[in-house]
């Protein structure tokens, strides 16, 4: 059985191939992948902050200030954690398409629903985003604890796609139980709740690495005065602490939750990750009181959720060996303009107008009043527009040449 | 075993999936169009702004900029997930083509996009807040970021129409494939649109600016309106180029079913929004929301939804490439990939034979099961393009054969021009007698109304070679 389904797999991978070697897709797919659930935890954290902090407003200011710190940084994030998980959506897709695809068709309905209810979430957030304000009424929390559900909905679904996509011998009794096709796609068919938790849980940690950088990155604004700062950095490292121990145990939980044919070196990467939680709480006790340390423990973070991104695919891996399904296989017709197009552009756009956005944001953010660009920005403004320029041309003048081409029959 | 790379089937009863990528496809191109176009309108202003140091022309953008901030980018960039979900679920095999064909070009188109939503959040959160000179910079720089996204996009929706020439199937290459023959037109029929669109938006908050003073708002609406007639004449110039760069089928499609039922909803689009414009240099101080925002939704409903159903029924009988069919079976050699027609196998051992995801109870057709696999064999190989529920809205089948519960007369249409592939606008579908003879089966039985009751009671309507609607 188990031979045909892989025969069946290995038969729906799509014929056209692939333009590059399976390895960089995989590659791209997991570094990609840390960067969208970074986002996803960070907002999903910051967003139950806010409306934490909403309702307790009345008690202390710095709670009111919070919310509001808290329900912009979750809409940014939401709008990030959106165009982050393309990447990985796309190259997911290249090298696992019967997996993914199949998972899909089979809760079709379900992804229409993440859609809208993506949307409405959003707008959703966006209504308390605009109302978080002191005179606010309580009851405009109901917006921001709708948002907030919708977004989870949302991160369940997608955890049902990459579930269900290791399952492919149970594909056949989802579509058609019992010999009756059921084409609505109307069902989510298999949840692993000690993932998905997991996954979840770790949004406190990563709120808390969120409050201690944020607490640095405002030292020089007298609009966040320092017993304010204080205040974000305590409750940064109570957070950090609890989190870390609520995920431990879910963490466990998943490891046995894995199948049990899985080989031992299936579950390598997951004793990693406890050790890395582990010493991440150490790390946020020790150092979380101190001023300064914000960055190193933010970027810390990213320790943790590399390993987790690393251990969903060795589990993808493992679970797809029984039935011969290996990406190392995938038939590769090597398209090098395109590829070259794809660094080039990432080297050029994300790095040169990326980093002088980023790096625009950030120095702007720190000032009160005007900031004035200092040289390194202001050059590295006009490249921006000089390689976009540049880009485009190239575009037309490459594209013109091969549509002449076609154009006189080459 | 002989199976073939196919996938389980998605089907939406009455609408089929094709309805729910066209209403999703809507609102993406109406969004995103608009934030493509409104970059620009906003790197225009904030020129002015800087040159003849008139700050106060600002406040239009830092306004304009939280609308093209909450509606276009955030609602774009969701429902751009969205449309790329729905072809999923209603072509795997289509999407999958397109992607390992392109992937390297979307996984560019990323990077900007990437780079555009942290662009965005910039831009209007830093109006006054940087230099002047430096926020001029990032206008420029958005505007042009948010086009290239735009010249990415385009080359692979016009593929989607058809590479034009031979080179990419001999080839395979993704430079073939990407820059085709209708590449340069659909680009600037894109770019025209997205400046009209974003001209009626830049319309409407003007006129919700009634607070500001005369002299900004008649400069505002001044300096984007030409904008907007350019945009305009540009996009209506070279869609009758594109018409010319179609293939055979999109033509003939287009001249029997779509240009009867739409043409005349986009001359009186081009007219209106063409007179409103005028009307709006002439007076800008008129303007009015009750105006704009409903010329907004007409070109939205009587402007973009033809012209994605028009665009995407145009394609039939392919999804992409003229190499892929929409009921997802590869129609053609790709030599230049390696890639195999399957229409023989199909022919030799129906679906029944090669289709991995078909219950074993139905690979085998009996007198009992006869309307069950008719049904599935039906979603799976018309199911893409056809409701199959009388009286529905998507082509429905039943009333494309007019009704008829002949099952003779039905299997006669599926075993003659479908089987020889003669009708330029569906795939070419060539089953073994008893599978055809199931789908008709089923088709007549959705016609009597009642299940298990395909029995021939007379009827004489004509064959349904000549569809109407
Ligand atoms: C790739 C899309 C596609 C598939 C798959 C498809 N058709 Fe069609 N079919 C069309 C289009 C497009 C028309 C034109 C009618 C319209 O747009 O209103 C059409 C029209 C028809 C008509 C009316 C006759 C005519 O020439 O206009 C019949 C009958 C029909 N289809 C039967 C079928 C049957 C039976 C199947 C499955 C075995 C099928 N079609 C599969 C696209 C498709
Ligand atoms: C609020 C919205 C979202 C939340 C909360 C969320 C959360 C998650 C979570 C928890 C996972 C891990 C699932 C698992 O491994 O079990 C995941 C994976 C993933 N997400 Fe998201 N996500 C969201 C939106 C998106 C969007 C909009 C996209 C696409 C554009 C996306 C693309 C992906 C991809 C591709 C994966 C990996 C799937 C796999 O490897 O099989 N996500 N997401």
């Amino acid at each position: 059985m188990e031979a045909d389904v892989g025969f069946i797999l290995n038969t729906m991978r799509d014929p056209a191939g692939i333009p590059a070697p399976p390895w960089l897709f995989q590659v791209l797919m997991v570094l990609t992948w840390v960067a969208h659930i970074a986002f996803v935890l960070v907002t999903l954290g910051a967003a139950a902050l806010s409306i934490v902090a909403f309702y307790l407003r009345h008690h202390h200011p710095h709670w009111q200030q919070l919310s509001i710190a808290m329900t912009k940084g979750a809409k940014i994030g939401v709008s990030l954690l959106i165009v982050l998980g393309v990447a990985p959506l796309l190259f997911t897709q290249v090298i696992y398409d019967p997996q993914w695809y199949t998972a899909s068709v089979l809760s079709a309905r379900w992804l229409i629903i993440f859609i809208f209810t993506l949307i409405i979430g959003y707008c959703s957030w966006f209504v308390f985003y605009y109302s978080n304000k002191p005179e606010a009424q309580t009851r405009l929390g109901l917006f921001a604890l709708l948002g907030l559900g919708l977004f989870l909905l949302d991160g369940l679904i997608m955890h049902v796609l990459a579930y269900q996509s290791l399952q492919p011998d149970q594909w056949m009794n989802w579509y058609a139980p019992n010999g009756q096709v059921d084409t609505r796609g109307a069902s989510l068919h298999a949840i692993q709740w000690s993932r998905f938790l997991f996954i979840i849980s770790l949004s406190a940690p990563a709120l808390a690495l969120y409050l201690l950088a944020y607490a640095d990155y405002y030292s020089r604004r007298s609009d966040r005065p320092k017993d304010y700062r204080d205040f974000v950095r305590q409750l940064g490292r109570r957070i950090g602490k609890v989190g870390c121990l609520i995920s431990l145990p879910l963490l466990f939980w998943w490891l046995l939750d894995l199948p049990g044919h899985l080989s031992t070196s299936a579950h390598t990467p997951g004793w990693l990750l406890a050790g890395a939680l582990i010493i991440l709480a150490i790390q946020i006790d020790r150092l979380g009181s101190l001023p300064g340390r914000g960055y190193l423990l933010l970027f810390s973070g990213l320790i943790p959720l590399g390993l987790m991104a690393l251990w969903r695919e060795v589990i993808r891996v493992h679970a797809m060996k029984p039935f011969g399904y290996d990406i190392h296989d995938y038939t590769v017709h090597a398209d090098l303009p395109s590829t070259i197009l794809f660094f080039l552009t990432l080297l050029g756009i994300g790095g040169i107008f990326g980093g002088f956005l980023v790096l625009l944001l950030y120095r702007a953010g720190q000032v009160e009043g005007k900031y004035q660009a200092d040289r390194t920005i202001a050059r590295l403004g006009t490249l921006s527009v000089v390689v976009l320029g540049l880009w485009i041309t190239v575009f037309f003048v490459y594209g013109f040449s091969i549509w002449v081409r076609h154009a006189i029959g080459f | 075993m002989d199976m073939l790379g196919m996938y389980p089937t998605f089907y939406v009863p009455e609408i089929g999936s094709a309805w729910v990528m066209g209403i999703i496809g809507t609102i993406h191109v109406v969004a995103s169009h608009t934030s493509v176009g409104a970059a620009f309108l906003f790197a225009l202003l904030a020129t002015k702004a800087y040159r003849e140091s008139r700050p106060e022309l600002m406040d239009y953008v830092k306004r304009y900029g939280k609308v093209l901030l909450v509606f276009s980018y955030i609602i774009g960039s969701v429902t751009g997930v969205g449309i790329w979900y729905a072809i999923t679920i209603a072509s795997p095999r289509g999407t999958a083509g397109l992607i390992h064909n392109f992937v390297w070009v979307w996984a560019a188109e990323w990077v900007y996009f990437t780079v555009e939503v942290i662009g965005v959040y910039a831009l209007v959160y830093l109006i006054e807040k940087v230099d002047r000179l430096t926020h001029l910079k990032l206008t420029w720089a958005f505007a042009l970021a948010s086009w290239a996204t735009m010249l990415l996009i385009v080359g692979i929706l016009s593929f989607m129409m058809w590479p034009g020439n031979d080179s990419w199937y001999l080839t395979g290459s993704t430079n073939d494939a990407f820059y085709n023959i209708n590449f340069f037109a659909h680009l600037g029929v894109r770019t025209g649109s997205m400046l009209v669109m974003a001209v009626i938006v830049g319309l409407m908050i003007a006129g919700s600016m009634r607070e500001k003073s005369p002299a900004l708002r008649i400069e505002a609406v001044r300096t984007i309106v030409p904008m907007g007639i350019l945009g305009g004449a540009l996009a209506v110039l070279m869609f009758f180029y594109y018409l010319e760069t179609l293939p055979y089928n999109a033509k003939v499609m287009l001249h029997s079913h779509l240009l009867p039922r739409y043409a005349a909803g986009m001359v009186l689009v081009v007219t209106i929004t063409f007179i409103y414009f005028l009307a709006a240099w002439a007076k800008p101080l008129f303007l009015r929301n009750w105006i704009t925002v409903p010329l907004f939704l007409f070109v939205a409903i009587i402007g973009v939804w033809p012209e994605e159903r028009t665009r995407e029924s145009m394609r039939k009988p392919y999804v992409a490439g003229q190499y892929i069919y929409g009921n997802q079976t590869i129609a053609r050699d790709v030599p230049g990939k390696g890639i195999l027609s399957e229409i023989e196998h199909i022919s030799k051992h129906g679906i029944l034979g090669i289709h991995p995801f078909i219950p074993e109870t139905l690979r085998t057709v009996s007198e009992e099961n006869r309307r069950e696999v008719g049904e599935l064999l039906a979603k799976i190989s018309c199911g893409n393009c056809h409701s199959l529920e009388p009286g529905s809205p998507l082509r429905n089948l039943p009333d494309k054969f007019h009704g008829s519960t002949d099952v003779e007369l039905i299997a006669a249409f599926i075993n003659g021009p479908l089987k020889n592939g003669s009708v330029p606008y569906m795939p070419r579908i060539d089953l073994p007698e008893q599978e055809t003879y199931a789908i008709a089966t089923f088709i007549a039985s959705q016609n009597l109304g009642e299940r298990n009751r395909p029995s021939m009671p007379v009827d004489t309507t004509q064959s349904g070679a000549t569809g109407e609607q």
